[in-house]
């Protein structure tokens, strides 16, 4: 899998930097041969397929409310067929029966409809929108739409939902997201959206910028919303927020509630979170129409996220066909159940009162042992450098002056990573499962290399101790290290509580001791490390709140690169005003490839950050990668064998749900 | 003594009036207490709650980075204020309580996105369901095994039942759930997690689903009500005992009443006395008891979502459950006093001075 993986990446490294430039790319369409060519995602492939007819679910056929399934579709050459090879002709019917705590992400993921999407090699291909182009300097994105696509209510999807998305909902804040960085020039003006046709729009740049779609994927993912629905509460909301006297602002505040119980039937307490739960969460309120393969259930008592039990149903409208023509979705519904903590899930998926489920690897051995129903177990690689629960971060920018001059001593960063015998401490880690491994990209990722790989993992506690005295430290009385000053030297660890991180302290504790490195370690509640990292005050993590790695550095550098994000504790508040040497280089480096268009320098540029990474390893860990398992029941067919479990490509998403079918 | 002194004494309508009197006056001086007593525990419990560091936004905001939604500082600022969080906690406090004395709004539930009233009520009937059924298999179960007990005093069916209430004590609730469900889980191949199964959600209750319903009562029924009943066994037993040496049960047993009498007329009534005033607290917790058990047994009911709103912050939402509780305990010591002084004549005459 490994090697698959490798040629993957390395396709998708190219692909997605032509992607940026080039507009007779095959997966693009071209400007005014867009509605005559075959214009579908993964083109070559819908070419291939013959499709004599479509047919629709007997589920929608025994509604009779609605009409042909081929007037609910686009236009016969805009229609989205998912024909990857792994995927089986499937049958209608049943429900997929799920369990969640309440998240609006577990819902949404699982069935969201980027205007693009990732597939897991990263490259992007088109979904809702059916390609683009692009001029030469990447100033002017032309997107193109599909015909005849419709919203799941019946009314037409066109342009003019896109547009006024972004120039009604995002410039006016309506969402409270508002405009995205991908939306943002480099000078930090704000791209110029444009309707050409009713299924053509632009998006126009002052500047340059290369990285627009993806960007586009990665930040925002769609771009539309049911202008039908939303028009007369966005003028609410804006009336809301230019009035000036509070007279008006009550006014508009109750007219924009009142349309937004109108519209979904929720009391909101507020314009602000009416605006963000009815816009950015859109696909948690019943009423409101998506593009989705699910929508959620207009029933009373099946459509209320916050309740025990609601269902997302089948949107009669949905714009994809499997390679015989059937309409998809093959499952009627996604009913969720409530739970109050994850763990029961795993014994819901043991009696098969839920159908899959993310689990850790330990569970894999009691779902063998005790299911009582068939479950496959699928293995999709992750997307973190090294384990992320062995990962050590130390706070670059902490402010005693002694541990700061200690952690951004390579020596210091090394003794800790040698210190430990990793394949002892892997195998009882991970209960023989995974080998031991270091923070560098898995096997297969951009920059990945074996002495990387294998840099900083020898045991050798001598030169462990020998590096610790090098870094000034001296050996106190009672077998620890002390500063030179006399003061006692104490790494004090910190992590998140119910991480699994005081397990794994407590196997990594009589390794440092052993060279005499006194540690503590405390786990605090999640919002508490939170509030400690923005006052900078944690000196050092075991399971990190945001690891380290990604699927790539180009597509999302936030936990690579310091200054990108305010969560990541090895660069803690460092900047580009704050860093020096291999870290500011490090900074220069991204604002580079920012303004990068060409390929293969973006990949250079990449590969040198990475290179520093390599150089320097601000963050070490102790095990290799562990990777995703999904447990599935064994009714549930078309799940993809291998992927990749990354945000970016929206977790299970990536899964293509609405491919999968039922069959006992 | 003439005959009729004992009704000159006990005037049925003198003391009758002068009690009601007394009571009044008492019943209205404890409500008049309540007041003061509740605002000042809606102050310590706000107090508490917004404690810890952080607020509901941070652990909001943290929730989301994990499942990869991304937040400026404009965005959490922006969140801070649009919940009015941005204010001392006190500020916080004082319009939580003029809202709640002026127009009975009790808040907003940041996690629900609703009334707090609103998510309280939705569970509010199941959870009434299912504590006052445990209550009553508490009391029901627990009251003639104590008695049972103190009557056979070192026979085998007392040290049985003093084993199995020794045993239930001190296992914990939760051990005991994870336990049954394990048992169950063995013998039928079902999890039978919750009360209700993705049918009965799915459909609504049917009568084709009440056996199935009370199959899955049944697990919440033993674990949570065990604890409870082996406590009440044990000081029914003991009280029993007690009153079975004091000298009104002998003389009553030396005129010739019958056994039954003595037990159920005499003793008993004494014995309840700890009991009655045990069930103070019975009122609160059938709002919002078994927290661990509800959470372990996945029980739709109140306890977990005060668990989840305190762990969040979630303020308005965990404040106004707890104050409820709070209510309820001031209510229900009032009520087992009221029962007590009609349970217990001493108290009465103690009332009367």
């Amino acid at each position: 899998m490994k090697k698959i993986i490798a040629l993957l990446l390395a396709v998708f490294m190219l692909m997605s930097m032509a992607a940026c430039s080039s507009n007779t790319d095959p997966t693009e369409t071209s400007g005014t041969s867009a509605n005559t060519e075959a214009t579908d995602a993964g083109t070559e492939a819908t070419d291939a397929v013959e499709i004599s007819g479509y047919t629709e679910a007997p589920y929608i056929t025994e509604l009779g409310i609605y009409g042909d399934v081929t007037d609910r579709l686009p236009v016969e050459e805009d229609i989205m067929v998912e024909d990857a090879d792994y995927l089986e002709i499937g049958t209608y019917g049943g429900e997929l029966k799920t369990s969640t705590s309440v998240s609006p992400w577990t819902t949404g993921k699982i069935i969201e409809e980027g205007l693009f999407r990732f597939t897991s090699e990263g490259i992007v291909e088109p979904n809702v929108a059916k390609g683009y182009d692009v001029n030469d300097d990447a100033t002017v994105f032309t997107i193109y739409l599909r015909e005849g696509m419709k919203w799941s209510d019946g009314v037409d999807f066109t342009a003019e939902d896109c547009v006024w998305f972004y120039n009604t909902i995002l410039l006016n804040n309506v969402d409270t997201k508002g405009v995205r960085d991908c939306n943002t020039s480099s000078d930090g003006t704000y791209a110029v959206v444009e309707k050409v046709d009713d299924y053509t729009f632009t998006v126009t740049f002052s500047e340059p910028k290369y990285s627009f779609i993806e960007d586009l994927e990665v930040e925002l993912k769609w771009y539309y919303a049911p202008k039908h629905i939303f028009e007369d509460y966005a003028n609410y909301v804006i009336e809301y927020n230019n009035a000036t006297d509070d007279t008006a602002k009550a006014e508009a505040e109750s007219k924009a509630l009142a349309e937004a119980e109108a519209i979904c039937g929720v009391k909101f307490a507020d314009v602000a979170s009416s605006g963000k739960e009815m816009l950015y969460y859109f696909w948690n309120y019943s009423g409101i129409p998506t593009l989705n393969s699910y929508v959620l259930s207009t029933e009373s008592g099946k459509n209320d996220v916050s309740g025990d039990y609601y269902e997302y149903v089948r949107n009669p409208y949905y714009w994809r066909v499997d390679a015989a023509g059937q309409q998809l979705p093959y499952i009627d519904k996604i009913v969720y159940t409530t739970i109050q903590n994850t763990d029961q899930s795993l014994l819901l998926l043991l009696d098969g009162t839920v159908d899959y489920q993310i689990v850790s690897m330990d569970a894999i051995a009691t779902i063998r042992t005790e299911a009582n129903v068939d479950i496959n177990i699928y293995e999709w690689s992750g997307s973190s450098w090294g384990d992320v629960g062995t990962q050590i971060m130390w706070n670059l920018s902490i402010a005693d002056e002694h541990l700061n001059a200690l952690f951004n001593n390579s020596a210091f960063r090394q003794a800790m990573s040698i210190c430990v015998n990793r394949e002892e401490f892997a195998s009882i880690y991970s209960e023989g499962w995974l080998s031991g491994g270091q923070a560098t990209p898995s096997e297969g990722m951009l920059g990945y290399s074996e002495e990387w790989a294998t840099k900083w993992t020898e045991y050798d506690p001598d030169y462990a101790k020998e590096l610790l005295e090098s870094c000034g430290l001296v050996m106190g009385s009672d077998g620890y290290y002390d500063f030179e000053d006399g003061t006692d030297f104490v790494l004090n660890i910190v992590s998140v509580a119910d991480s699994g991180a005081a397990d794994t302290y407590g196997i990594l504790k009589p390794y440092y001791d052993a060279v005499g490195i006194k540690t503590t370690f405390r786990d605090y509640d999640r919002s508490n490390i939170d509030n400690m990292m923005l006052a900078n005050e944690i000196e050092c993590t075991l399971y990190p709140v945001t690891g380290i790695g990604d699927v790539s550095v180009i597509l999302k550098p936030n936990s690579v690169v310091p200054g990108t994000a305010t969560n990541v504790v090895w660069y803690g508040n460092l900047t580009a005003d704050t860093a020096t040497g291999d870290l500011l280089e490090l900074i220069n480096l991204k604002a580079q490839l920012d303004v990068t268009s060409d390929t293969d320098e973006r990949t250079e540029i990449a590969l040198k950050m990475l290179a520093l990474h390599e150089e320097n390893m601000w963050v070490i860990s102790y095990v290799e990668a562990s990777p995703t398992y999904f447990a599935v029941n064994a009714r549930i067919h078309n799940f993809p064998e291998e992927g990749v479990f990354s945000d970016i490509y929206r977790d299970t998403g990536l899964a293509h749900c609405w491919c999968w079918y039922i069959e006992e | 003594m003439s005959k009729d002194f004992l009704p000159a004494l006990f005037a049925e309508s003198d003391f009758g009036k002068g009690a009601k009197r007394q009571m009044k006056k008492y019943i209205g001086k404890r409500l008049l207490l309540f007041i003061p007593t509740i605002l000042i525990i809606s102050f310590v419990i706000f107090f508490i709650i917004q404690l810890p560091p952080g607020d509901y936004v941070t652990s909001y905001v943290a929730a989301r980075i994990a499942e990869g939604e991304t937040f400026t500082e404009a965005d959490i600022a922006y969140l801070r204020q649009s919940f009015g969080l941005d204010d001392p906690w006190y500020v916080q406090y004082f319009n939580w309580m003029k809202d709640i004395i002026t127009e009975g709004d009790f808040g907003y539930s940041f996690e629900y996105g609703r009334d707090v009233w609103d998510v309280i009520m939705d569970r509010l009937w199941l959870t009434l369901a299912v504590s006052f059924t445990i209550f009553v298999f508490q009391y029901g179960v627990s009251l003639p095994i104590g008695i049972y007990c103190a009557n056979h005093q070192y026979s085998a069916g007392d040290y049985i039942w003093s084993f199995i209430g020794f045993l239930g004590t001190a296992t914990p609730n939760f051990l005991l759930a994870i336990l049954v469900m394990y048992w169950v889980y063995s013998a039928t191949g079902s999890m039978y997690l919750g009360l209700f199964s993705t049918e009965m959600m799915q459909n609504g209750m049917r009568w084709e689903y009440v056996p199935e319903f009370l199959g899955r009562c049944l697990i919440p029924l033993f674990v949570i009500g065990t604890s409870g009943t082996c406590g009440i066994i044990r000081t029914v037993r003991a009280q029993m005992l007690d009153e079975q040496t004091q000298q009104y049960t002998l003389t009553a047993r030396a005129k010739g009443c019958s056994e039954k009498t003595i037990t159920y007329k005499y003793c008993l009534r004494s014995a309840l006395n700890p009991v009655v005033s045990g069930m103070a607290h019975s009122l609160s917790s059938i709002f919002s008891g078994s927290t661990v058990s509800a959470i372990v047994m996945n029980l739709q009911i109140q306890g977990p979502v005060l668990l989840a709103a305190l762990k969040s912050q979630d303020m308005y939402l965990a404040g106004t459950i707890v104050m409820v509780q709070a209510v309820l305990v001031v209510i229900g010591t009032l009520l087992s006093d009221i029962a007590l002084a009609w349970l217990d004549p001493r108290i009465r005459f103690s009332e009367r001075g």
